[in-house]
């Protein structure tokens, strides 16, 4: 995958979803991250840590996660939610993106 | 064994992290920190592609939305990185929250340079190779930036 691929972002992926709770019966927004040939694993992992407070071993699951099957889902919640999550990801360098769940 | 031949470049000290970098890499560092304020203030640049994301890459009107909201203050966050990499590059000693700015502009700095270069994950390093100084300066970033961080998971909880 290189970082000019534009994301599939037709499949799915509903792991890790749950942790955040919306107040009203709209469907959760989900972010993702992707793989790209720059950023470090180790990077990567820091900010997953940084900025959701995962702990290491979930931080490195989702790293994983994003370098062997190309993107992890790495936090969810309302669109607000999710779009700042998204800025963050982004100030940090990582390849975030958002969709809604379904 | 292969042994380091130069120092640790960051390494926590109590609640500050002490730099061990030689004048000629703050001179580079200093360097690199005022081409990428320079970088920034392009507007058109393709090398910047990186650095600004889409965040619905299927939905272009709400990208588009999104883009003009939080363009400038990703812009601003950079340019305060780098300021503060500018301000503290001749320090013995840096504020962890200080090396996270440091890290934001390494890692800034090898997505504009792995981006000009086209890097992939095979890629292996040839010191043959035309573009051998960019890629020896990739490197050299990324060697950077896994020795902040490794610094600064020691700061976290």
């Amino acid at each position: 995958m290189s970082p000019t691929t534009t994301p599939d972002i037709g499949e799915k992926t509903r792991e890790d979803i749950g942790e955040d709770t919306t107040t009203d019966t709209e469907r959760p927004w989900i972010v993702l991250v992707w793989n790209d040939p720059i950023n470090l694993m180790s990077y990567v992992a820091f900010v997953f840590r940084k900025l959701f407070g995962y702990s290491r071993q979930k931080a490195d699951k989702l790293m994983r996660d994003v370098h062997h099957k190309g993107r992890a889902v790495v936090s969810s919640g309302t669109r607000e939610k999710a779009e700042m999550d998204v800025f963050r990801l982004h100030e940090h360098g990582l390849w975030a993106t958002m969709q809604q769940d379904d | 064994m292969v042994r380091r031949r130069r120092p640790v470049a960051f390494a926590r000290s109590g609640k500050l992290v002490a730099v061990r970098l030689g004048d000629e890499e703050r001179d580079l560092m200093a360097n690199l920190a005022a081409q990428f304020r320079s970088l920034l203030s392009e507007d058109a640049d393709p090398d910047q592609r990186r650095l600004y994301p889409s965040a619905y890459p299927d939905d272009p009107e709400r990208d588009a939305d999104y883009t003009a909201l939080i363009h400038d203050d990703l812009l601003r966050s950079r340019l305060e990185a780098a300021d503060v990499v500018t301000a503290t590059v001749g320090n013995e000693t840096l504020e962890p929250d200080e090396l996270e700015q440091w890290m934001v502009v390494l890692n800034s700095l090898r997505l504009v340079l792995g981006t000009r270069l086209d890097i992939s994950e095979a890629d292996e390093f040839d010191p043959e190779a035309l573009d051998v100084a960019e890629r020896s300066l990739l490197l050299w970033l990324g060697l950077l930036l896994e020795e902040a961080v490794e610094a600064s998971v020691r700061f976290l909880r």
